[in-house]
């Protein structure tokens, strides 16, 4: 009796060490790209845009805090030739005020790109109306005379953040739809 | 059944695109007009036209007219006087004889494609207005490009003399405006440490040879080292001068309106340093308009005599203030940019009281092509049509003359909309992946003369077209 039980517990514990070191192996995947992302709802009032499209992504972000993305177009809003000309214009366009209406950049921003259109990334620090501290990401890009905008926003460090926003809309399913968005090409 | 059906169908969808074909503009067609017609046309070399200035001088009247950079089928058009390729700068034209407006000069302004380059805004002074110019000079401001500003002697309009250059390296520049009375101007300009593209520089220009500035401006939020959201930009400004005390600020181009009536001492003689307290400080009243409409130009009217209203113990006169919003998407890409009326007579609680628009289905403008919606509106304060009626560039719908007497019920007295040319430049939008291209007028400026003439300026590379009222839209502004 006692030999099988020690056999079953033996078992077991190789069980969940392979169950963690599998884990181990396939975090860093879902971080670089196969982070699960889950639409929800853009919660926020009408105000001069259309409303956009909002996701989650539960797996994303420190200790599985998560993190929250909100992406739209602005149809308009970009200067034809510069494209996005310096951090102000991030911190102008990226829809931080959906959020919050305060908010303070934590660094310089730096250019990204995703697929063929060309902007910039910067990253903040929001005040809640709750008093709470958040972090966030404000990502423009350029396409010809419009912009697509984004803001990641979470509790999970900027720079992961950041990342997983920028694969999330380099995917083929989030390109073809900021594409259609744009007007199709 | 089905055959009938689909034979209807195809009938009344051809029946649609038909209608919608006739609406569309062909070279050679007249215009259309009511109680307006054409005087006199100058093309201004094909270049895309912002504001046109009519200025008095002496005893001939000289158009100013600024524009925007070149396209991408002709950045730097040829300028038949010199035979040379000069980037879109200032045209100078004599229209003292408004049926044959003559094109004395080009200045070139800004390399750079559309809102990139040009020299889109002009505003002009005698020397002998302002307190310390020279009094046989005239003066054109100038906003040039997105870099800059300029002063240029016109006296002699056929070979303006620079005077100097106010500003470099800005972010953006855009509507200025300058009291010819003072030399105060408040210049629409991108400050590189400000954190908006389009801000207030208020300089003294009263002598233009050595400019002074007095203070920067803007809405608390837009100040360097603030953090948060940033207020929507500036397009430009209008001032009642010392007397009224007044700056009227127009915000917004399509989106996030603000109207902010400023004290004029309080700016110009307050706490300059950019803090969100001094910022506030000669803030009057602040109007936030819908988040579908902008603020391109904020017109003041004090003391307007109300009609109705003439028997009431009070509020027989009242404060008005028009404001144009400007559309900026080809087809109807956007909510509707028209016309506001708002009663400030009560200045800290400015309440719209109308609004006017032309009704889309009277020329199917969201299929013609291009801009439909508002951009502008005439600025003179000339007697001839100051607080009578206002003149709104439209876009596609030309522009629009609108009686204003009661600005509770403005309504619409006649309207013009030119015919476009082979030099008129295409419009595209994208459907379904592919750019699909249509040609028609882009009204996108007008002014008007003291003599009652009205200029309307094209951003499709058309020209300009001097204009004058008939029928009973003459009568209004008491013309014979």
């Amino acid at each position: 009796m006692w030999r099988w039980l020690a056999i079953l517990v033996g078992v077991v514990t190789l069980s969940a060490l392979s169950a963690v070191g599998a884990y181990q192996l396939v975090r860093p995947a879902l971080d670089h790209g196969h982070a699960r992302w889950q639409e929800i709802a853009w919660n926020f009032p009408r105000d001069g845009w259309p409303a956009g499209r909002a996701f989650r992504c539960d797996s994303c972000g420190e200790g599985g805090t998560g993190v929250e993305l909100y992406v739209r177009p602005k149809i308009g809003f970009c200067n034809c030739d510069t494209g996005v000309a310096d951090d102000d214009e991030v911190d102008r366009v990226a829809d931080l005020d959906l959020i919050s209406e305060k908010f303070v950049p934590t660094e310089a921003g730096k250019v990204v790109r995703v697929a063929d259109m060309k902007g910039r990334s910067r990253s903040y620090d929001l005040k809640m109306s709750d008093g709470s501290q958040h972090t966030a990401v404000g990502i423009a890009l350029s396409h010809r005379c419009d912009l697509l905008v984004a803001v990641a926003q979470g509790r999970a460090d900027a720079d992961t953040m950041q990342r997983v926003a920028l694969d999330y809309l380099a995917s083929d399913a989030m390109h073809h739809w900021m594409m259609a968005a744009l007007g199709g090409h | 059944m089905f055959g009938r059906v689909k034979l209807v169908s195809v009938v009344v969808s051809s029946l649609v695109s038909v209608s919608a074909f006739a609406q569309q503009q062909k070279i050679g067609a007249p215009p259309e007009a009511s109680n307006m017609k054409l005087v006199g046309y100058n093309d201004l070399q094909a270049r895309s036209a912002y504001q046109p200035t009519i200025h008095h001088q002496g005893d001939r009247y000289i158009a100013y007219i600024g524009h925007h950079g070149g396209t991408d089928d002709n950045p730097d058009p040829i300028n038949p006087l010199t035979g040379k390729a000069e980037p879109n700068g200032t045209s100078i034209v004599d229209v003292t004889d408004p049926a044959h407006p003559k094109y004395l000069k080009h200045i070139p302004g800004q390399e750079g494609k559309y809102e990139s380059g040009g020299a889109q805004m002009v505003r002009v002074c005698d020397g002998k207005s302002l307190p310390k110019g020279d009094p046989n000079a005239v003066y054109m401001l100038r906003a040039v490009g997105s870099q800059g500003h300029e002063i240029w002697n016109v006296a002699d309009p056929a070979n303006p003399i620079l005077v100097t250059k106010i500003g470099q390296g800005l972010k953006d520049t855009h509507k200025n405006f300058w009291e010819c009375g003072t030399g105060i101007a408040y210049l629409v300009s991108g400050v590189p440490e400000w954190r908006t593209r389009r801000m207030t520089e208020v300089y003294d220009l009263s002598d233009p040879a050595h400019p002074v500035k007095i203070r920067d401006f803007g809405l608390p939020g837009q100040e360097p080292g603030s953090t948060g959201a940033v207020p929507t930009e500036l397009h430009g400004a209008i001032s009642l001068g010392p007397e009224a005390n007044r700056v009227y600020f127009g915000y917004g181009t399509d989106k996030g309106g603000i109207v902010q009536i400023v004290d004029r001492n309080k700016l110009l003689n307050g706490p300059k340093e950019p803090t969100p307290e001094n910022l506030r400080y000669p803030e009057v009243a602040r109007m936030q308009m819908s988040a579908f409409n902008g603020a391109h130009t904020v017109f003041p009217m004090k003391g307007m005599p109300i009609a109705e209203f003439a028997r009431d113990k009070d509020g027989q006169t009242r404060d008005i203030v028009m404001i144009v919003d400007e559309a900026i998407l080809n087809e109807c890409g956007e909510p509707r940019q028209m016309v506001w009326f708002a009663d400030v007579t009560t200045e800290t609680r400015p309440m719209m009281i109308s609004s006017w628009t032309v009704p889309e289905a009277s020329g199917n403008f969201c299929e013609r092509g291009g801009r439909f919606g508002s951009h502008s509106s005439n600025e003179s304060m000339a007697p001839v049509f100051y607080k009578k009626m206002a003149f709104i560039a439209f876009f596609n719908a030309g522009v629009r003359a609108l009686d204003i007497r009661d600005p509770y019920h403005p309504k619409e007295v006649g309207y013009f909309i030119p015919s476009i040319t082979d030099k008129t430049d295409k419009r595209c939008v994208t459907v379904d992946g592919n750019e699909r291209c249509k040609v028609a007028i882009q009204t996108n400026n007008v002014e008007t003369d003291d003599r009652g003439y009205i200029y309307i300026v094209d951003r499709a590379n058309t020209g300009m077209h001097i204009l004058e009222l008939t029928g009973p839209a003459r009568a209004i502004a008491g013309l014979k």
